[in-house]
């Protein structure tokens, strides 16, 4: 008996650790090879550790521009999809019970047809309306058609949201308020969207990374304005560098700090509330602190990684590791005299590719990250900052501004205010800015 | 007669303004966002492409050639049957069921364990895991895994195995689609075990426990209490992981070889790379009514309501 | 305060589909009446408050409210005031914004809505807690916000849809009393829905008494209790013993009955049922527990029965019997200090005050 215990015990330890593994493994994975210096993202062979693709993904204007058209894109989405959802949520409650089953097939089918199916349905369907009406523009322009195209089957989803939420409410709120004297517009704004609001929040967060990380239904229709993921997918289909995991490794950082930092506000909420008594549920209020522990190490983490960026460079063991595959070439050359031709160019392909990544490191190791963590870089769009000042504060606030909402609103705002090119209106503000990035690689190199 | 009625209804609960905008959201989303894309898709399947039309055809008039081409080939081929393409649309949709059951056993387990264990800091943590990759772009997902299976020494698995000198040649995961079902499992599992784990965690563990108390064994508790009871999760998380499966796009054109094409590849092609459209539209309107066919005979089967879906 | 208004119902009907939840009601409240509606869930009550009120309009028959016509007219245009069963507090808004919720949507300042909210909670005596949320009170208190909120949009009518029946014993009661004292003080109409019939008794000047849809009787509270109109209101206002037979002589308001178990029985003929009552009809007559007493007296208005159980409720001595068809009669005896010691089993004769008890066309009895 109990070895049959222990044997379970072993078997469920084994089976999370490959669910785990099959889930987490491959990220971890792709991190790392953002921090290899070979020009294939991979692992193995291990070059050189590197901070140069951040520098190479924060000057590639396509992914700058994609990020741009995903957040435009992102936005509508949230908008249509959060207030349709939220409609239909509302029309279920009152449908009459003999076509609700009905009524509810159609608006969840959405979700169950393929993204491509859609993305190209919609593309056709609004070039006939656009046709119908003599080529009307906005109507085959890319934005709209994947706006369109995305609300259909997110809507969905944020119905599902806000049905779950609306279960727990007492209509007889709204009635309540009518009875007082409450127009029907005024008693939804004061009493019903109060109650909503969380489930709002969370249907638009939901909305805006479904809308964010969607390609199958995009695909078919961003016309010419690519979002992030169509970029990336034509990057990973045509060639491959690894600023890509330079990106995913941002994206994750960023998500485990919202999540986490979600979880500890939550907590907190709670224990305020008294929902939680903190001596009474221990593994619960152990949890509180190890997300607050994981935050705080992972802020760490991204201190100590600017920080170090800021000094390390990887020449020396680039050369070393360029010298032992010379020799291990030469070594080649000398034992397969028959395969000497290959050999060659094997090695003029080697020597040209040192010659290339030669300039972009100066800029890429000491520039790159030193510029884009420095709050004052943030908060000043034009990148006036001079090295010393972001040197010494980039430890103190690590992300910067990245995270503070003011901030973001302020410098989206602000750049949707000047037309500038070089200021893409996305909430990253100026952080993939390259111009500030040239701007402060200047100063704070010396 | 009714209809009136259910109108006035609506509109005295909703007051003209609400009611007004309410109806209108929903009815812009129900008729222009899903109906008529829908069928405006399907007139267009059933067009010839106007660019290269036979002789004596005439673009506005309806016809089934996309369709028949799909069977078929193209009229004249030495073959009786398209076999590339009907073969692609087969081994799509075999290779999708194949990924759906996959994914039931795979989630099945953790769902039990994430519901029956009672919500303490662990099991959040682990929530946390799951749904921290899922906030991951889908491309980079399927790329992370390509990196694994890269089928070079750059790949990690090639690269380990070939340093440890198991092997000198590196193995093919991508044309022998050993990576393509890695990435479909991995793209939608989430959808798999969410479903499970909200009907599961709506189980009394009582009801385990008197079953247990009687005497039932571990496997005869999930067959007779557990899995019953699970049912409308187990259809919701398959429905969508097989849909979602047989629709994906992305992780075959990062993890598929080149040789064996997903049938969502072949719409993609007949889209951005012949510039057929009518043909595209022919293909997905197959592919959609194929899917939802098999997903209504297996709700049938196994007697789940549409309702149980998105729960 | 504004003098109460008359509500009229006028052949109202309501139906849902095919489900008539509503028959034929016919109700003149006067103004300033503490006016109620009894009868057990699911007999239509709530239902025609959601009329008044204006949550549906009735399929026949009209509202009048002050005598105007309320078709058409949603709850939020309408003069009245409805307390929700379950309050219906705003969660998300403070105790004085709730109050003032109806200012508000009028556009009142924040100025005048606290001052107007101040005012109300000293009347409802929660000074000084409009600033609490409505969860951080006790069951009570939320009441009386509730009450203060529904005054405070200065309704003709005020409408309550059992807003007692979440509260325990003892501040039903208190809050009864409390309720029809600012009743009288505001002056103005009262609709007031329950199952209780405790609570209708003692608040109201008059009670409708519903079944299933249909008002068997409006009157006030000794009408409704001494002169039931019908066997449903017999047995769900009070406690009530129950004989059947066949009238077998009437002589004006007097009826007598060859009951079933206990020979003839003479009676009161109930005042809603004089005249309706002949020779050979199917009758039932009605006596209350504490109208009977022990020992013999006329013939006609005498029973005997075996004793089944008897119980000391402090205040009186209950006495169960055994009565037609495994049905007891109970009779209530003031606790005088003279213990009756009936053993179970004994036989045992008790009689009645014709005037006492009523007898009225068989129908009906309200389910236990």
């Amino acid at each position: 008996m109990k070895s049959n215990i222990l044997f379970g015990r072993i078997a469920l330890g084994v089976y999370f650790i490959i669910f785990f593994g099959y889930l987490i493994g491959p990220l971890v994975v792709m991190g790392f090879t953002a921090f290899n210096s070979a020009a294939f993202p991979s692992i193995t062979p291990w070059q050189c550790f590197t901070y140069e693709w951040f520098g190479e993904l924060l000057k590639d204007e396509r992914i700058l521009n994609g990020i741009k058209n995903s957040f435009i894109v992102g936005i509508g989405t949230v908008i249509l999809s959060v207030s349709i959802g939220l409609a239909a949520s509302l029309v279920l409650t009152q449908v009459w019970a003999k076509w609700r089953s009905t009524f509810y097939t159609i608006i969840i089918a959405p979700i169950l047809i393929p993204g491509v199916v859609l993305g190209i349905s919609t593309l056709v369907f609004w070039r006939q309306v656009s046709d119908m009406f003599g080529g009307v523009a906005l109507l085959n322009n890319g934005i709209f058609l994947t706006i369109i195209g995305q609300s259909t089957f997110i809507a969905s989803y944020c119905m599902l949201v806000f049905v779950a939420r609306l279960q727990r409410f007492d209509t007889g709120l709204t009635e309540a308020a009518l009875d007082l004297g409450a127009t029907h517009t005024q008693a939804f704004r004061k009493v019903l969207l109060p109650f909503m609001r969380p489930a709002i929040a969370s249907a638009a967060v939901l909305a805006f990374l479904a809308s964010f990380e969607n390609y199958n239904t995009t695909t078919f229709t961003f016309g010419s304005y690519p979002t992030l993921t169509i970029e990336l997918s034509q990057m990973v289909r045509y060639g491959i560098n690894p600023s890509i995991s330079a990106l995913a490794v941002i994206i994750v950082v960023i998500t485990v700090f919202g999540a986490l930092a979600l979880e500890v506000y939550g907590r907190r909420k709670k224990v305020k509330a008294g929902e939680i008594k903190k001596s009474k549920s221990l593994p619960g209020w152990m949890f509180g602190n190890i997300a607050t522990i994981l935050l705080v190490a992972l802020s760490f983490a991204v201190i100590a990684m600017v920080f170090t960026s800021q000094s390390y460079s990887p020449q020396q063991c680039k050369a070393d590791y360029r010298e032992a595959r010379d020799i291990e070439t030469r070594l080649k050359i000398e034992a397969l005299q028959a395969a000497r031709a290959a050999a060659n160019a094997a090695n003029g392909d080697t020597t040209e590719e040192a010659g290339t990544d030669a300039p972009a490191e100066q800029g890429g190791a000491s520039g790159a990250f030193g510029g884009v963590f420095a709050p004052t870089n943030l908060e000043d769009a034009a990148g006036q900052s001079d090295g010393e000042d972001s040197g010494a504060a980039a430890p103190a606030s690590p992300f910067g501004g990245v995270f503070a909402p003011t901030n973001l609103e302020g410098s989206a705002g602000q750049s949707s205010g000047e037309a500038t090119p070089s200021a893409p209106a996305t909430a990253f503000g100026g952080v993939f800015d390259p111009t500030n990035l040239e701007e402060s690689s200047g100063t704070s190199g010396n | 007669m009714k209809k009136p009625m259910i109108f006035s209804e609506f509109f005295r609960n909703n007051g003209v303004v609400m009611g007004s905008i309410l109806f209108f959201l929903v009815a812009f989303w129900i008729i222009f966002l899903i109906l008529l894309p829908q069928i405006s898709m399907l007139d267009y399947s059933l067009h010839p492409n106007p660019i290269n039309l036979d002789a004596g055809e005439r673009a506005d008039e309806y016809t089934l050639k996309n369709y028949k081409y799909l069977i078929f080939g193209p009229e004249g081929s030495s073959d009786a049957f398209n076999k590339v393409d009907l073969m692609v649309f087969v081994r799509t949709i075999i290779a999708a069921m194949a990924v759906t059951i996959m994914n039931l056993f795979l989630c099945y387990p953790l769902a039990y364990f994430l519901a029956q264990s009672k919500g303490g800091g662990f099991v959040r943590l682990l929530v946390i895991l799951l749904i921290v990759p899922y906030w991951i772009n889908e491309i980079l997902r399927a790329f992370a895994l390509r990196i694994i299976f890269a089928p070079s020494e750059n790949g990690l698995i090639n690269g380990i195995m070939m340093k440890m000198g198991l092997i000198d040649q590196a193995y093919d995961f991508i044309n022998t689609d050993i990576a393509l079902y890695a990435g479909l499992g991995y793209a939608y599992i989430l959808l798999m075990l969410f479903p499970m784990y909200n009907v599961i965690e709506s189980l009394d563990r009582n009801q385990i426990e008197a079953a247990r108390d009687m005497g039932a064994s571990w496997t005869r508790i999930h067959r007779r209490v557990v899995i019953p009871h699970a049912k409308p999760g187990i259809a919701s998380g398959m429905t969508m992981v097989f849909m979602l499966s047989a629709g994906a796009l992305a992780a075959p054109q990062v993890l598929g070889g080149t040789s064996s094409l997903w049938f969502t590849q072949l719409v993609y092609q007949w889209f951005n790379d012949t510039l057929n459209w009518q043909q595209g539209a022919a293909y997905a309107i197959v592919l959609l009514v194929a899917s939802i066919a098999i997903v209504l005979t297996f709700m049938k089967i196994f007697k789940v309501n549409m309702g149980d879906i998105g729960k | 305060m504004s003098s109460g208004v008359d509500v009229n119902l006028e052949n109202i009907w309501i139906k849902f589909g095919d489900f008539v939840a509503v028959r034929e009601a016919n109700v003149n409240i006067n103004g300033g009446d503490f006016f109620s509606f009894l009868g057990p869930s699911g007999c239509g009550k709530t239902t025609i408050l959601r009329a008044v009120s204006g949550f549906l309009d009735p399929s026949e028959g009209r509202v009048l409210i002050g005598g105007n016509d309320m078709a058409g007219l949603g709850p939020n245009k309408r003069p009245t005031a409805l307390i929700f069963q379950n309050l219906a507090l705003f969660p998300l808004m403070k105790v004085w914004e709730n109050i003032t919720f109806s200012m508000e949507v009028k556009g009142a300042t924040a100025g005048e809505r606290r001052k107007r909210a101040d005012e109300l909670l000293d009347m409802i005596a929660l000074s000084g807690q409009g600033d609490k949320f409505p969860s951080e009170l006790s069951g009570g208190q939320k009441q009386r916000v509730a009450i203060a909120r529904a005054l405070c949009a200065e309704p003709d009518v005020l409408l309550l849809d059992e807003p007692l029946s979440a509260l325990d014993l003892k501040l039903r009661q208190h809050m009864r009393s409390e309720l029809r004292e600012i009743q009288k003080r505001v002056g103005i109409t009262f609709i007031y829905i329950t199952h209780d019939q405790g609570e209708a008794l003692t608040m109201s000047d008059s009670v409708a008494v519903m079944r299933a849809g249909i008002i068997d009787q409006i009157g006030d509270g000794h009408a409704v209790y001494d002169q039931p109109a019908t066997p449903f209101v017999a047995s769900f206002v009070g406690e009530n013993n129950v004989f059947r037979g066949k009238v077998t002589a009437v002589n004006g308001d007097e009826a007598t009955i060859a009951s079933n178990r206990s020979g003839e029985l003479v009676s009161k003929i109930t005042p809603a049922a004089v005249g309706k009552l002949n020779v050979g009809d199917d009758a039932m007559m009605f006596v209350r527990p504490e109208m009977l007493q022990m020992g013999e007296g006329d013939a006609k208005s005498t029973i005997s029965a075996k004793v089944i159980n008897e119980e000391f409720e402090g205040n009186t001595y209950s006495i169960y019997l055994e009565g037609e068809g495994g049905k007891q009669i109970k009779m209530a005896m003031p606790n005088l200090g003279n213990d009756p010691h009936k053993a179970k089993g004994d036989m045992m004769s008790f009689n009645y005050n014709a005037n006492n008890a009523v007898v009225m066309p068989a129908g009906d009895l309200a389910s236990e």
